[in-house]
C-alpha cells in the first residue's frame, strides 16, 4: 500500500503539477485541483502506470489520495 | 500522367464574424471565466448569426481554397459536416454551385469531428482511382445551431467555421502529398456523442420527441478517456504506415475538442507542447472545421512552415478516429 501510496505521489507530483509537500494520503483530492477531468487524466496515466483500468464513475474529486491507492491495490493483477 | 497521389495545392478558412467570449456567457450562464479556461482551454468561440448555415461557411472557406489554390480547377467537392444545411439533400451540391462548380462530382461526409481526415482520405481514394483530379475538401460545422439553448457546457465549448484544402494529383514523394491513412470506429459507444431526434430512428416511431432530444449531448468524462486513448493509438499507426517515428514530427495538427485532451494526447505521444498546434482559445471546438482551421492559423503564425513534417489526427462522434501524414508544402492561405 506505501509503494502504492508513493507511486501515486509522483505521478501527482511529476504529471498533475501538484505541490510535493500537498500530497498525503488523507489528501482529498478537489483540494489537489484534481476536477473530474484530471481523474479522467489520471485514470489514463494509472492504466499505464500500474496496468488497471478506473472509470470515471470509480473516484471523485471528493474522494483522498488513499481511496484512490485502495482502488488500485483492489484492481491490481495479482503477480 | 502525373501519379496517384493526393498534393495539398491549397487551403482557406472562413469564422463567423460574431464572437462570443467567456464574458457574455457569463452574463448568461451561472459560469465564469476561471472556470470554463480552466475546464477547457477556451475564451471566445465564434457563432453564426440567425438565418446563416453551415453551407455557408463551407462557400467561404471554399472560395478562400480555390484562390489559395491559385486557380487549380476542381472535379468533385466534398463536405464534411454534422450539421448539413438540410437532412435531405446534401449541402456537398448546392455548395459546389455557389462556387460556380455545377455539375462537379458533390457529396457530404459524416464523420463527425473526424470528418476532415476521414474526408481528405476519401479525396485522396478518389484521385488514386483516377476518378477526380482536383478535390476540394471542406470541413464545416455550425454547432451552435443544435444545443440546448440552457447547456451551459455545450455552449462553453462550441465553436462554429470551415476550412478547405484543396487535392490534386501528383506525386508521392511531393510536398503536401497526404501519406497512409488510419481511419476508424466504435459504434459500440455511439451514444456518448449524439443528437438524438430527427433522424430516422426517431421519426419512424410516429411521434414527436421532446425537445431536449433534438439538442447535442456529449458524455464528457467517457469521452475524455476514448479521444486519449484512441487518438494516440491511431496517430501512431499513421506514423508507423508513413515510416516516421514520433521524433520525426514537428508538428502534431489534432482535433482540438478541448484543450486538456489536446495536452493529454501530446502527452501519451511524448510530444512537446511547442510542436502541438493549438487555437482553440480563440476558436472553441469546431467539429469537422478544427484542423483545416488550425492548419490556416499555424501558417499564417508562422508556426507551420513548408517542409514541416505534420501529423494530422482526429476523434469524434460515432466514436470515430482518423489521422495521417504530409510534409507541409508551400502554400499560402487565403
Amino acid at each position: 500500500m506505501d509503494e502504492i501510496l508513493e507511486r501515486i505521489s509522483t505521478l501527482l507530483t511529476t504529471r498533475f503539477g501538484v505541490a510535493e509537500d500537498e500530497v498525503a494520503a488523507d489528501s482529498v483530492l478537489a483540494d489537489l485541483d484534481l476536477d473530474s477531468l484530471a481523474l479522467v487524466e489520471f485514470g489514463l496515466v494509472a492504466e499505464k502506470e500500474f496496468g488497471v483500468r478506473i472509470t470515471e464513475d470509480e473516484v471523485s474529486p471528493n474522494h483522498t489520495v488513499s481511496y484512490l491507492a485502495e482502488l488500485i491495490l483492489a484492481k491490481a493483477p495479482v503477480a | 500522367m502525373t501519379g496517384g497521389a493526393a498534393v495539398l495545392a491549397g487551403l482557406g478558412s472562413w469564422l463567423p464574424p460574431r464572437v462570443v467570449d467567456n464574458a457574455e456567457l457569463c452574463r448568461r450562464f451561472d459560469t465564469s471565466d476561471e472556470w470554463i479556461r480552466s475546464r477547457t482551454g477556451i475564451r471566445q468561440r465564434h457563432v453564426v448569426e440567425p438565418g446563416m448555415s453551415t453551407g455557408d461557411l463551407a462557400v467561404e472557406a471554399g472560395a478562400r481554397a480555390l484562390k489559395s489554390a491559385h486557380g487549380c480547377g476542381v472535379d468533385t467537392v466534398v463536405v464534411a459536416t454534422t450539421t448539413p444545411d438540410h437532412s435531405c439533400p446534401a449541402t456537398a451540391p448546392e455548395v459546389a454551385s455557389r462556387l460556380g462548380l455545377a455539375g462537379v462530382a458533390a457529396f457530404d461526409l459524416g464523420a463527425a469531428c473526424s470528418g476532415f481526415v476521414y474526408a481528405l482520405a476519401a479525396g485522396a481514394g478518389l484521385i488514386a482511382a483516377e476518378v477526380a483530379q482536383q478535390v476540394l475538401v471542406i470541413g464545416a460545422d455550425s454547432l451552435s445551431t443544435v444545443l440546448d439553448p440552457a447547456d451551459r457546457a455545450n455552449r462553453a465549448i462550441l465553436g462554429d467555421g470551415a476550412g478547405a484544402v484543396v487535392l490534386r494529383q501528383g506525386l508521392a514523394t511531393e510536398a503536401g502529398a497526404l501519406g497512409p491513412f488510419d481511419l476508424g470506429s466504435d459504434g459500440d459507444q455511439a451514444g456518448l456523442i449524439m443528437v438524438p431526434a430527427g433522424g430516422s430512428r426517431q421519426r419512424s416511431t410516429g411521434e414527436r420527441a421532446a425537445d431536449s432530444e433534438h439538442y447535442f449531448r456529449m458524455a464528457g468524462k467517457s469521452v475524455f478517456r476514448h479521444a486519449v486513448q484512441r487518438m494516440a493509438a491511431s496517430a501512431q499507426v499513421a506514423l508507423r504506415r508513413a515510416g516516421w517515428t514520433l521524433r520525426d514530427v514537428d508538428r502534431l495538427v489534432a482535433h482540438q475538442a478541448n484543450a486538456r485532451i489536446l495536452s493529454a494526447v501530446g502527452d501519451e505521444l511524448d510530444l512537446p507542447p511547442d510542436r502541438v498546434v493549438r487555437n482553440i482559445d480563440t476558436v472553441g471546438n469546431t467539429s469537422a472545421a478544427s484542423i483545416p482551421l488550425a492548419l490556416a492559423d499555424a501558417v499564417r503564425d508562422g508556426h507551420l512552415c513548408p517542409g514541416d513534417r505534420v501529423l494530422l489526427c482526429a476523434f469524434g462522434g460515432g466514436l470515430t478516429w482518423a489521422s495521417t501524414t504530409l510534409c507541409w508544402p508551400d502554400v499560402e492561405p487565403a
